[in-house]
């Protein structure tokens, strides 16, 4: 990485610029967690996601569970333990 | 070489005697920007507790508590005053209060709009949420179907068809904004006080059959 990029990006995080600058949605995994957590059910940390198409996940959990995340046709998000 | 190091070396000094007044120049634009942007800032309805530090010189004849805990921020000016002579006391209690008296009128008059400012926008707050990175799509999903599924439990009970009762769907709305706001007080922080600022408002609104019919 460039010295002037080093330079700008420490004097942006000095400034209090580095969440605006680096601010982004959540990552998959977060994501499915939180909508986990929404239906009731357990999950401490998602290891994998495996995306089965649009809006359709399934997602492991460590603690070994299992889930089906999608969204039905009548627009609510479903979550089945497999 | 020897007279254009002689030209640098007096530049250097110059620059050297010069960057104290330069920095006290600045020091003082900065304060004035500071006092002038204060009531500017305290102008604006929603802040109860930044308008009231410019408010202090004005309030502090008053003798009210929290007129008293905000005088430390005045005072350094008047204390810089104080050190060369000994009737340093007199000094700032007189000059500032002429002074600010003036300003102190529309800003006193600010705290009616303060109480009333907590005004909710059902709409602003909803689109804030669509527009958060803060939380990712299907946790937005999954959120808009419990706020239908709760508003789906209200209508039912503003029309007698429900047999859960005021409590019960107290308890439950606590939970989903619970949900809500511990979703994005990380992320979103600014979005989780205000929808934690308006608890109440929404509250009023649910519960309220008319204003419940118009959302």
């Amino acid at each position: 990485m460039p010295a002037r990029t080093v330079v700008f990006l420490s004097v942006l995080t000095l400034l209090g610029f580095g969440e605006v600058a680096f601010a982004q949605a959540p990552s998959p995994g977060k994501d499915l967690k939180a909508t986990i957590l929404l239906h009731g059910f357990p999950c401490d940390t998602i290891v994998s996601s495996q995306r089965n198409g649009d809006s359709d996940y399934t997602a492991s959990c460590k603690d070994g569970n299992r889930y089906h995340v999608f969204v039905d046709n009548s627009g609510r998000v479903v979550v089945k333990k497999l | 070489m020897k007279t254009s190091r002689r030209r640098v070396v007096a530049a250097l000094s110059h620059i050297t005697c010069s960057l104290p007044v330069v920095l006290g120049v600045t020091a003082c634009v900065h304060q004035a920007g500071h006092e002038s942007a204060a009531p500017a800032v305290a102008a604006p309805p929603a802040a109860a507790s930044p308008p009231q530090p410019s408010l202090t010189p004005p309030t502090a004849p008053a003798g009210n508590g929290p007129t008293e805990a905000q005088a430390p921020p005045s005072q350094p000016p008047a204390a810089a005053n104080a050190r060369t002579p000994g009737t340093a006391p007199k000094a700032p209690a007189s000059v500032p209060r002429p002074t600010s008296s003036p300003r102190s009128a529309p800003l006193a008059s600010a705290p009616p709009p303060v109480a009333s400012a907590p005004a909710l926008d059902l709409k602003a707050l909803e689109q804030r949420l669509r527009d958060t990175s803060a939380i990712g799509v299907f946790t937005k999903l999954t959120l808009k179907n419990q706020v239908d599924d709760l508003l789906a439990q209200f209508k039912a009970f503003h029309e007698g068809h429900s047999q859960a009762t005021l409590a019960q769907l107290r308890q439950k709305y606590e939970e989903l904004l619970l949900k809500v706001v511990s979703l994005l007080q990380d992320g979103d922080p600014a979005l989780a006080s205000a929808i934690s600022a308006s608890r109440e408002a929404i509250w009023n609104v649910l519960t309220d059959p008319k204003k419940f019919a118009n959302i």
